[in-house]
């Protein structure tokens, strides 16, 4: 099964995603922060990253740059899905850039691609 | 006045030599036998220096001089007698006279008095010009202080190390007198100087910088201002002190806050609105997947997070439209343990869902009061929500716990206190989080929240107090009179509002 770790510093949103991918097939992990989000990812290594580009104390692109970084998380995918507009280029090498509130349907089938290349 | 000098001698032939011998030297003189025709001499030539024989035991010689010295004190008298009157003249004159000379006097003698008269004529003179230039001086550096006093501006002048070595009356009024305090700590109540210091840049490069601060005075109220500095050099061109001078512009920024934030609020907040979509198309998704499956958990689940979710959006659009249209406040009388009851029933559902405890203690009779309900209670349940969304962000604690107090006053007044043991503020966020647009929530808050609640508390003549430190948590303390009428609602300017501020939290929504 495909590991999927959700960023977002909205637990509501958290909540919804991982409904949404679990229903889909995917095992999820969550991180509230960038903090998190890293300590997770360098214990589980993903196979697909989702990323929130505003949270509080540390912003998404931080958490892109740290994870570039590392050697095992560099080349996870990651895929932007953001409410800031005009973010496309904060994380240059995201696979796909979402804007809240995001197409449900639009979000699965680029997960899907991107695991199943 | 001229150099001329008058010679009084009864005995003229003495009087001709001394004539002769001042002639020879080119010292213009005249002469003089009888005091009366003296008198006429003297108002004509104008003699700086009188040589006179008094002609004992005549005084009439005497009154004369003492009246000369009396009109002129400038005029130098020098006093030739004969040596059995020496000190009878000495006795009479006194310090009248500048020299006393025997005759038949030496020219030696005649010219080391003389020089003397001079010498004090001129000092005298000297005297007088800078006496006149010091007037002068005082005179402009009264104006030069009246204007530095006057100037409508905070003015104070500081050393390298910010320490306050002037500061003009204006500020003196708001933030006391304090020289040799610390700028940052007058100004901010910092510990240490603030990142951004115009004063540090102008003793860096010697220009002029201008900042735009927020600075809270002694009565604890906050202050929009706009500050200028200018160096101050010494004789050796080195920069010793910079002048800042601070200019109140909180009225001009409460104005452009208001034209300006429809397009900035907007923006500001379409980020938040966008999560909050998200959020209640995660509810709607849950509700219709928990609906097919026959997930009961799920339904149940999804249908809170889709209450919460409209609750939040109405709550921000409510927000907007109150502070797009400053509207009066329609008094009702109401029951206030049962407002307070509702107020904790609104917050129980989001606290106990992130298990946080809510503690309330509302004495059950604590009768009427005269307030807008519809903006009161949203301003209450802005206040509960602060302190619990500040337990959620805090991860340093396992165990959180708000409070929620209600009781009145004996002073008419009804007491609301509100604590929680979540993040705390410190100092910067505690003076800001009443402030347009402040958040410390990032997307989560609107900063408008906490702005529009402190209005309401305002606009109801109340008054909020704020403790909180770092880590341990904070606490509002809301006090508003009981009834409408109530003079204490005539609360002073810069009344408590802001003014009790000791700590902060953010205010977010």
């Amino acid at each position: 099964m495909k590991k999927i770790l959700i960023v977002d510093d909205d637990p509501n949103i958290l909540d919804y995603m991982t409904s949404l991918l679990e229903d889909n097939g995917y095992r999820t992990f969550t991180a509230l922060d960038v903090r998190e989000g890293l300590e997770i990812a360098k214990k589980e290594i993903p196979d697909l990253i989702t990323l929130d580009l505003e949270m509080p104390d540390e912003w998404g692109p931080r958490f892109y740059r740290k994870m570039s970084q590392e050697k095992s998380l560099k080349n996870i995918p990651i895929i932007v899905i953001s409410g800031l507009s005009g973010g496309d280029h904060a994380v240059g090498k995201a696979v796909a850039f979402l804007s809240k509130p995001f197409d449900r349907d639009e979000l699965l089938k680029i997960v899907k691609e991107t695991l199943h290349v | 006045m001229s150099d001329a000098i008058l010679i009084i001698d009864q005995d003229t032939s003495h009087a001709r030599a001394l004539g002769i011998y001042l002639e020879r030297k080119r010292v213009e003189n005249h002469m003089a036998s009888a005091p009366e025709e003296a008198m006429v001499l003297f108002g004509k030539i104008g003699a700086q220096i009188v040589l006179a024989d008094p002609g004992f035991p005549d005084t009439v010689v005497v009154a004369l001089l003492k009246r000369i010295k009396c009109a002129h004190p400038r005029v130098q008298i020098i006093i030739m007698t004969p040596p059995d009157q020496f000190d009878q003249a000495m006795a009479k004159l006194k310090s009248d006279a500048v020299h006393y000379l025997l005759k038949p006097v030496k020219s030696t003698a005649l010219d080391m008095a003389l020089y003397q008269a001079r010498s004090w004529i001129s000092l005298k003179r000297r005297f007088e010009s800078t006496e006149k230039k010091y007037k002068a001086l005082r005179h402009t550096q009264n104006l030069y202080q009246q204007l530095f006093d006057e100037v409508p501006c905070y003015i104070s002048v500081q050393d390298n190390s910010f320490r306050l070595t002037a500061t003009n009356k204006m500020f003196k009024r708001d933030f006391g007198d304090e020289i040799g305090s610390h700028c940052y700590a007058v100004y901010k109540h910092r510990g240490s100087r603030c990142s951004q210091c115009p004063v540090a840049d102008t003793f860096a490069d010697g220009n002029s910088h201008s900042t735009e601060e927020v600075v809270t005075s002694q009565s604890g109220r906050q202050r929009h201002v706009l500050t200028w500095t200018a160096p101050i050099r010494n004789g050796e061109d080195e920069i010793t002190q910079v002048m800042e001078m601070s200019t109140d512009i909180t009225e001009i920024r409460q104005l452009q806050d208001h034209l300006t934030s429809l397009g900035l609020m907007i923006g500001s907040m379409s980020h938040g609105v966008k999560g909050m979509l998200t959020a209640l198309d995660g509810g709607i998704y849950q509700l219709e997947t928990g609906l097919a499956k026959n997930d009961e958990v799920r339904t149940h689940r999804a249908f809170g997070q889709v209450k919460e979710m409209a609750a939040r959006i109405r709550k921000m659009v409510l927000e907007i439209l109150h502070y797009a249209k400053s509207r009066e406040l329609r008094y009702q009388s109401i029951d206030i343990s049962e407002m307070a009851d509702e107020v904790v029933g609104d917050a129980m559902a989001i606290a106990s869902k992130h298990g946080v405890e809510l503690k309330a203690n509302i004495s059950p009779d604590l009768g009427l009061i005269d307030v807008d309900p519809t903006w009161l209670q949203a301003a209450l349940v802005n206040f509960m929500e602060n302190a619990i969304d500040a337990c959620i962000y805090d991860r340093s604690k396992q165990e959180h716990i708000v409070t929620f107090d209600a009781f009145d006053l004996a002073a008419g007044q009804i007491c609301f206190i509100i604590t929680d043991n979540g993040l705390g503020m410190d100092r910067e966020t505690r003076e800001k989080m009443f402030t347009l647009f402040f958040t410390s929530k990032g997307s989560q808050g609107t900063g408008l929240g906490l702005f529009i609640a402190n209005q309401v508390i305002q606009q109801h003549g109340g008054s909020i107090t704020v403790e909180s430190e770092p880590k341990q948590g904070s606490r509002f303390h809301i006090c508003l009179p009981r009834t409408k009428n109530d003079p204490s609602r005539l609360a002073p300017a810069g009344g408590q509002n802001t003014t009790g501020v000791k700590n902060e939290i953010d205010d977010k929504k």
